[in-house]
């Protein structure tokens, strides 16, 4: 939090670093080392092309990256993203299916991603149940619906519409050769990448200037306190989780229509990719702890990885071995410096 | 106390307060009235309901009886936002600070200053924290940090600035002086004294004879969820008080002292 305040000193860009810019500058530079080494390995992989690859493919665990950056900002965690995920693209699909043109169809996928995620909340801090055992339940009850609603069968020909908004992109220039195939100057920026620009700066303006956002904050960082000084503790988590719920089903929404499939069996474990790259950009399960800008370091850092090691050739067993060592070192280094 | 003190009309009357837990009454029945102006001393053992009744009245904690009336109005006071709406400030003991938020934040926590446009005006939340706490100490200049990273004193210091900042009429503090030392102590001997001629009620719950012979108008000492006692500070010796915390009642001997005195 110490960079809530960078306009009033800036001094301490100079003499010291921030706790969260010392991480943030770690993990920029465990980026930056896993880019030069991937380019040696393959002339291929410092391209514009696949560049924009490793972006689309990190735009789903960059929103899934951000609500749970919410919800572990409060001190929770949000198990049930890549069920939810599912779930909104399931109902995405099916209300598609029954003659709901695209768009109001993905709004109410990510709306039902909403409604999970506010349910979640009113668990937590209604019911007094424990965060990890409330989206637990929602990971097993939401994945549940989604199979039962599809009968675990993908639902296909949802019109090329559909494809649009994962397969789309702005500024692409294609050239035309004369031949069966023309000639792709600039692949253009997929639209999953501008959204989830969008979706990073609106959440870092949210956590940085809004009220909301600082109270999300002071929850995670004493929740007593935050209720003694006025703050709607469960109001604040209640939004969290709402959050989460919703960009969890944006997320889903451009994964299925990335397939132009809906696939019901689709985001398993995929909140746990969301987790470690929250983790790996700063954030602390323990709560209080955690900006945008240091999760999307994290998503790219696990982009980068899967996408090198792809192209290295490595299997993708190995992947989770190395992402999993990643992670741990991660917050290895985090403990080293606070024990400084 | 200053002398037109009981004339004027209570600032808080709490009548009849009751509060269990299960079949564990903390509180039974207590009634406490404060006055302009009055620094009341809130003494008792740990777990004689002091802290709880304390609770109640900043909105930390509902209670099952009993009416509380501010300025003569009876008050609901259902959350701790209710209770600030009345001018009822509270320094807890455990500071109730949120460690990873800098003194600012903490300051204006529930109370965000904003721009405009509804965006937080940190800018203007900053300059504020420095006059307020400049008053209290000079020497407070790391504001920007989170306040994990504060002494003890500068910690209580933010505490106490977010209980006077706002238009405070009532004020609780929990052993304000516990975590501090002895300059620090005595600054805030001489805000309470500064405060209570302002006409601002205090309650001070404290465990330090000390502080509260030196600082109180008025005793009220708590035993096992009871009041069992309300005294002027110079009808009681420190032996009385200390009768009344452990024993629950004064000797046997005793008459007002002040009246003792003049005999």
């Amino acid at each position: 939090m110490a960079d809530l305040d960078r306009g009033t000193v800036p001094a301490s860009w100079t003499l010291k670093f921030s706790d969260s810019s010392f991480h943030k500058l770690s993990a920029l530079l465990t980026l930056a080392l896993l880019i030069f080494a991937f380019s040696f390995g393959n002339a291929a992989f410092f391209s514009i092309n696949n560049g924009l690859t490793v972006l689309l493919q990190t735009s789903v665990i960059g929103l899934l990256g951000v609500g749970m950056t919410l919800v572990i900002i409060t001190g929770g965690i949000d198990l049930s993203v890549g069920s939810v995920l599912a779930l909104s693209g399931t109902i995405t699909g099916l209300s598609v299916k029954a003659g709901i043109p695209v768009a109001p169809a993905m709004a109410i996928g990510v709306m039902a991603g909403a409604f999970c995620g506010v349910i979640n909340g009113f668990v937590i801090t209604k019911m007094r149940i424990t965060p990890f055992v409330a989206t637990l339940g929602m990971m097993l009850i939401a994945r549940g619906v989604a199979l039962q609603l599809t009968g675990a069968a993908p639902i296909s020909r949802l019109g090329e519409s559909f494809g649009l908004l994962g397969n789309g992109s702005l500024f692409r220039i294609v050239e035309k050769t004369g031949g069966i195939f023309p000639k792709v100057v600039f692949p253009g920026i997929p639209y999953p990448v501008i959204l989830l620009a969008v979706v990073a700066l609106a959440a870092a303006y949210l956590l940085r200037r809004r009220q909301i956002g600082r109270h999300i904050y002071a929850t995670g960082s004493n929740e007593e306190a935050a209720r003694l000084s006025g703050v709607l503790v469960d109001r604040t988590k209640i939004f969290a989780y709402g959050l989460s719920g919703a960009l969890a089903g944006l997320a889903g929404n451009v994964l299925m229509s990335r397939l132009v499939t809906v696939q019901p069996n689709e985001g398993v474990m995929y909140e746990l990719d969301a987790i470690a790259a929250a983790v790996i950009g700063g954030a602390s399960l323990m709560g209080g702890v955690g900006n945008i800008s240091g999760t999307m370091i994290g998503a790219a850092i696990i982009g980068v990885l899967r996408n090198g090691l792809n192209m290295a050739g490595v299997s993708a067993f190995v992947q989770q071995i190395v992402i999993g060592v990643i992670v741990i070192l991660a917050v290895y280094v985090d403990q080293i410096r606070n024990r400084r | 106390m200053k002398p037109d003190a009981q004339s004027a009309a209570p600032l808080v009357q709490m009548e009849a307060i009751e509060k269990h837990f299960g079949g564990i009454k903390a509180v039974n029945g207590v009634s406490l009235d404060l006055y302009p102006g009055e620094v009341v001393g809130v003494l008792g053992h740990n777990g004689a309901g002091k802290s709880c009744l304390m609770r109640i009245l900043s909105g930390a904690m509902i209670p099952n009886e009993g009416t509380i009336k501010v300025n003569g109005e009876v008050a609901q006071i259902q959350t701790p936002h209710d209770a600030r709406d009345l001018g009822i400030e509270t320094i807890y003991q455990t500071l109730a600070l949120a460690d990873h938020l800098n003194a600012p934040a903490n300051l204006f926590l529930g109370r965000e200053l904003k721009t405009r446009f509804g965006n937080l005006d940190d800018a203007r939340m900053m300059a504020e924290a420095v006059r307020v706490v400049k008053r209290l100490n000079p020497n407070f200049k790391n504001l920007s940090d989170p306040v994990s990273s504060l002494s003890g004193g500068q910690r209580q210091v933010v505490a106490i600035a977010r209980a006077i900042y706002f238009d405070v009429k009532i004020l609780i503090m929990d052993e304000p002086t516990a975590a501090l030392g002895p300059s620090e102590t005595a600054m805030v001997g001489s805000l309470i004294k500064q405060l209570s001629n302002d006409g601002i009620g205090i309650l001070l719950v404290s465990h330090d004879m000390h502080d509260v012979f030196e600082l109180c108008d008025r005793v009220v000492v708590m035993n096992k969820g009871r009041k069992v006692g309300s005294h002027r500070i110079e009808d009681v010796t420190k032996d009385d008080v200390l009768s009344l915390i452990i024993k629950g009642e004064l000797p046997h001997d005793w008459a007002p002292r002040s009246r003792k005195a003049v005999q």
